[in-house]
């Protein structure tokens, strides 16, 4: 296209009017030319001017080429096709707010799903050229075990070795009480801020001098998250001071929006690495032996096998004396989630659950068109007929869809903001509190959502609109003008197949919802087997203040005992081997004090619990029922004895939760004992959701042993005990962790589940909906058109009774295939499910296999869609016969 | 119509209107009476077809056009070579000429 082309087609689109009069002008001007030709010859005005038309031809059909050739049709015809497909909707809004509304809805659904997805997938680092980036790694910190790199090391590496531009060490993730509240600290070298190239959006990244080995400064810098957290973003930020273990720390820096470190979540701030000690207090003294991570950026252009013979000859020649084994490896450092391929397996079953909802209202749309096509035929039939072609036919329905589409489109990302916002608040405001400071936040929607928006709804549009209309484009003009449509009475297979998909459909996602809503009921009936109402977990209570924080706790008014035990309630316990001559069992093992089973109110059906006698090491132990009949099946066990041996082999099990994930983890392992057993307490189901077990046998211990956790049964309301609890406890110890309320525990199972019933009962509601509006809008259209056939049958002396059932026979068959498919699905991926482990671990809360719940929903679907056949079908019955006949 | 001559080749009508425009600018009723003199009334012009070939020509930008007013006292758009068309013009009169003398040899000699 050159210029000229462009200021015409500018010209054809603001002043279409211009570019048609020179067309018009030019052409005439030739017709004149060639009658003042044939005037000259002798002829009359009239006859030359008739002559001269003549011999030109069409003048329209001459200026419709010229058009085409210079390409300005192009913008005449999308203009006029947009304004014809405006029309056409202004003709039937009922019908174009349906489509756009239920595509909307369904795109809606999918996007918010495309949305979280899009934060987890597409995330990208905040700092430059992140591909030069390398973290050095040993063998043993890959397989997760502790770093071996300590700040000396750092800094022999850096001023050794000529691999990196820059590096610096971390350590990350620690977690601690500032004023009063959880936050997440990494401790950085000063260098981290050269490493990332990122800077400050207010105040300054910390300075060589603010990590200085001799000291350093008590300075922190924010992230954007912490800053919102702790601050709502006061803009006079800097310059605060915030108490970090009792230590004052001045805010010195603000860092932007995303930027993450090189962490998959941000931390709440990053302080320098020097002053360590303030944040873990036990290293106080031994600063320089911190295993910390060393990530560095590499000199441009070095090859990474130079770069790895180079670390390898530095590491060598340090480590000469630790262990010459062990190779240095350079492993790429992002920030972003590792393995994207697991958060699709995730969410391959959620896009496909909300992916059923668009499609059903796709049907839905596939329906409505279907039945208004007849009308379309005979439109398109006309245009065809006075000289339209195909192609521009067909180019027009394209326009017509994809303005549905755009429409669709945008109601899609109306519908998804407007779920996602309201997902999360609803979240914040049910989310258990005690549970730590769990935030969401809504994500944001950036171009790939609108891009995906767009594309879904072309294709949705496409395939379920652009469809239709192209069959009604496959016709015979003249038979339409004569008003001989295509007569298409029967239900048509293509009809039925779309009503069965759509029961099918509802049917799998009301099971799924019957399941959750019964599962979530019988949760909260469930008993785990020790109090919950009035018992508090209170976790890490530091050696050195064991003392103290027991004495607050004895003073408390609310507390009316407490027990110990280690590992903590809230945790798995060890495995051990157990045998009592007859042959090693696994079991699990747990110190616990004198008045654990009392305070918990776990029943000693036999024998007694510990004395305060009775303290570490004593060979006495009180097991559970359970064990004792697998152990001892004749006798109830009191009196026998035990061997205990660890099972240091045991690997951790499945858990959906894990609350307390490093409880137990620096406990020296059981030593191999005979224990004498002198109870039998009462099976404990324990937090099906959680980690937490019971154990089966119970090893005597003190509440003041070290590593002891505690449990406390308090009086009165337990939200209001544990806020004072954690007051006064945080001011003996300002870092201690978490004090939970045991029914929040109790709670979180029902909780879990109730999300899960209103996430599929909202899918399943609107799925049943869009099959009935399909049903009806699809069987009142086979009842005005089989109206005459009705009329006959009537006339002929069939009872209305039934001609009804006549119609409702029409919609048993889709619908019955339905629901036996949905429910045939559905009760396969149960098995499926329960051959798995985690599948039937989940299945022990979620009863896959509930026959209510399968029976209930399927009723539901029955009736409902019953009601929707009713109406028409009894419409039908309704039919005049005189009436229809007179018509003909 | 009964006169006019069998189908013109394909793009000998492109042609032609190049090899009329070669040193006048002219309207499209000169054009295409000018083809018709020229060629003493055997080719004549099918006037429907000759306005699309003076746009397409025109999109192509191998002719350009110009509004002036006509003898006739009207305003007409004359059309004239631009230097591509001219170039244009040298290649498909070569191209003519190979072809007219290979029909002509096949014409004698097959």
């Amino acid at each position: 296209m050159n210029l000229r082309d462009l200021t015409l087609r500018a010209r054809a689109l603001f002043t279409p009017g211009s570019v048609e009069r020179d067309l018009h002008d030019e052409l005439s001007f030739h017709i004149e030319c060639e009658t003042m030709k044939l005037i000259d010859q002798g002829l009359s005005p009239e006859d030359a001017r008739a002559r001269a038309r003549v011999k030109f031809g069409s003048t329209a059909a001459a200026a419709d080429e010229c058009r085409d050739e210079r390409g300005t049709a192009f913008i005449d015809n999308t203009i006029g096709d947009l304004q014809y497909a405006l029309r056409t909707f202004r003709r039937a809004p009922l019908a174009t707010l349906t489509i756009v509304v239920t595509v909307a809805i369904g795109l809606g659904l999918v996007a918010v799903l495309f949305t979280v997805l899009n934060v987890l997938l597409f995330r990208t680092d905040s700092v430059p050229d992140i591909t030069e980036i390398y973290a050095v790694e040993q063998p043993q910190q890959a397989n997760g075990g502790p770093s071996q790199f300590t700040r000396q090391r750092f800094e022999a590496l850096r001023s050794d070795t000529n691999v990196f531009t820059e590096a610096y060490a971390a350590v990350n993730e620690l977690d601690l009480r500032v004023d009063g509240r959880m936050m997440a600290v990494n401790l950085v070298s000063a260098s981290f801020f050269r490493v990332v190239r990122v800077n400050p959006i207010m105040g300054r990244a910390l300075s060589a001098a603010d990590d200085d080995r001799a000291g350093g400064n008590p300075v922190l810098v924010l992230s954007a998250k912490g800053w919102q957290r702790q601050f709502n973003r006061d803009p006079k930020v800097i310059g605060r001071t915030v108490l970090v273990t009792g230590a004052p720390y001045e805010i010195v820096g603000v860092m932007p929006e995303g930027f993450r470190g090189l962490e998959v979540s941000a931390p709440d701030f990053w302080a320098p690495l020097t002053r360590v000690a303030d944040f873990v207090p036990d290293v106080r003294g031994s600063e320089d032996k911190v295993g910390v991570e060393i990530i560095g950026r590499l000199k441009p252009g070095l090859p990474m096998k130079s770069a790895r013979a180079q670390l390898a000859a530095w590491d060598s020649n340090q480590s000469a004396t630790v262990d010459r084994t062990m190779s240095i490896a350079l492993v790429p450092r992002r920030g972003t989630v590792p393995q994207p391929l697991e958060a699709i397996a995730v969410f391959t079953p959620l896009f496909l659950a909300f992916g059923l909802i668009l499609l059903i209202g796709c049907a839905n749309v596939a329906n409505l068109l279907l039945a208004r096509g007849v009308a379309r035929q005979r439109e398109i039939g006309i245009r065809l007929s006075i000289g339209a072609s195909r192609r521009r036919i067909v180019r027009q329905l394209l326009t017509e869809s994809g303005l549905l589409a755009l429409a669709a489109a945008g109601g899609g990302y109306l519908v998804s903001r407007l779920a996602l916002e309201g997902a999360v608040y609803w979240a914040m405001r049910t989310m258990p509190v005690d549970l730590g400071d769990v935030s969401f936040s809504v994500p944001a929607a950036d171009w790939r959502v609108a891009l995906f928006l767009v594309l879904a709804a072309i294709a949705a549009t496409a395939l379920f609109a652009l469809l239709p209309a192209l069959h009604a484009t496959r016709i015979e003009p003249a038979r339409t003008l004569r008003g001989a449509l295509f007569k298409d009475a029967r239900p048509g297979r293509a009809r039925n197949i779309l009503i069965g998909v759509q029961v099918f459909a509802s049917a799998l996602l009301l099971i799924c919802s019957a399941i959750f809503l019964r599962s979530a009921i019988a949760s909260s009936q469930f008993n785990p087997g020790f109090r919950t109402a009035d018992t508090l977990s209170i976790d890490a209570i530091k050696d050195g203040k064991r003392d103290a924080m027991l004495q607050a706790l004895g003073n408390e008014p609310t507390v009316i005992a407490v027990a110990g035990a280690r590992p903590p309630l809230l945790a798995r316990p060890p495995r051990a081997f157990g045998d009592a001559g007859a042959g090693k069992i696994a079991l699990s093992y747990k110190h616990v004090s004198p008045r654990y089973f009392d305070v918990l109110g776990i029943p000693i059906v036999r024998g007694r619990a510990f004395t305060i006698a009775e303290r570490d090491g004593h060979p006495v132990a009180v097991v559970s029922e359970s064990v004792a009949r697998t152990l001892w099946p004749s006798g109830d066990g009191v009196g026998k004895t035990l061997r205990i041996e660890p099972d240091l082999t045991a690997r951790r099990g499945f858990a959906f939760l894990t609350i307390n994930p490093k409880a137990g983890a620096g406990d020296a392992p059981l030593t191999p004992r005979t224990v004498t057993v002198i109870g039998v307490a009462k099976d404990v189901a324990g937090f099906r959701i959680t980690d937490v077990r019971e154990a089966g046998v119970f090893l005597p211990t003190t509440v003041d042993a070290p590593q002891t956790f505690l449990v406390a049964r308090i009086r009165g309301n337990a939200d209001l005990a544990r806020q004072t609890l954690l007051e006064r406890l945080t001011r003996i110890d300002p870092n201690m962790g978490k004090i939970i309320t045991l029914r929040t525990v109790a709670r979180l199972e029902t909780f879990m589940l109730t999300i899960a019933f209103w996430v599929s009962v909202i899918l399943g509601g609107l799925a049943l909906l869009l099959t009935v509006s399909g049903l009806f809008s699809v069987l009142s259209y086979l009842v005005e058109q089989r109206t005459k056939e009705i009329g006959v049958r009537l006339a002929l002396g069939a009872s209305s009774q039934k001609v009804t059932q006549l119609m409702l026979a029409q919609t048993i068959w889709p619908v019955l295939f339905g629901l036996l498919a949905g429910a045939g699905l559905a009760a396969s991926l149960a098995t499926f499910m329960l051959a798995t482990e985690a599948g039937a671990m989940i299945s022990e809360i979620v009863h896959v296999t509930d026959p209510v719940a399968y029976l209930s929903s399927l009723l539901v679907i029955v009736v409902a869609c019953l009601f929707a056949a009713w109406i028409p079908a009894s419409r039908a019955a309704q039919v005049d016969p005189m009436n229809t006949l007179r018509q003909e | 119509m009964a006169s006019s001559p069998p189908d013109l080749l394909p793009g000998t009508l492109d042609l032609l209107i190049l090899r009329t425009l070669q040193n006048d600018a002219l309207h499209g009723w000169a054009i295409s009476e000018r083809i018709q003199h020229v060629s003493e009334d055997v080719l004549q012009v099918n006037q429907g077809s000759l306005y699309p070939a003076l746009h397409r020509l025109e999109h192509k930008s191998w002719i350009e056009a110009e509004w002036k007013v006509s003898e006739l006292g009207r305003r007409a758009k004359y059309y004239r070579l631009t230097t591509t068309g001219r170039k244009q013009l040298t290649i498909e009169t070569h191209e003519w000429d190979r072809m007219q003398h290979a029909v002509s040899r096949v014409m004698k000699l097959a």
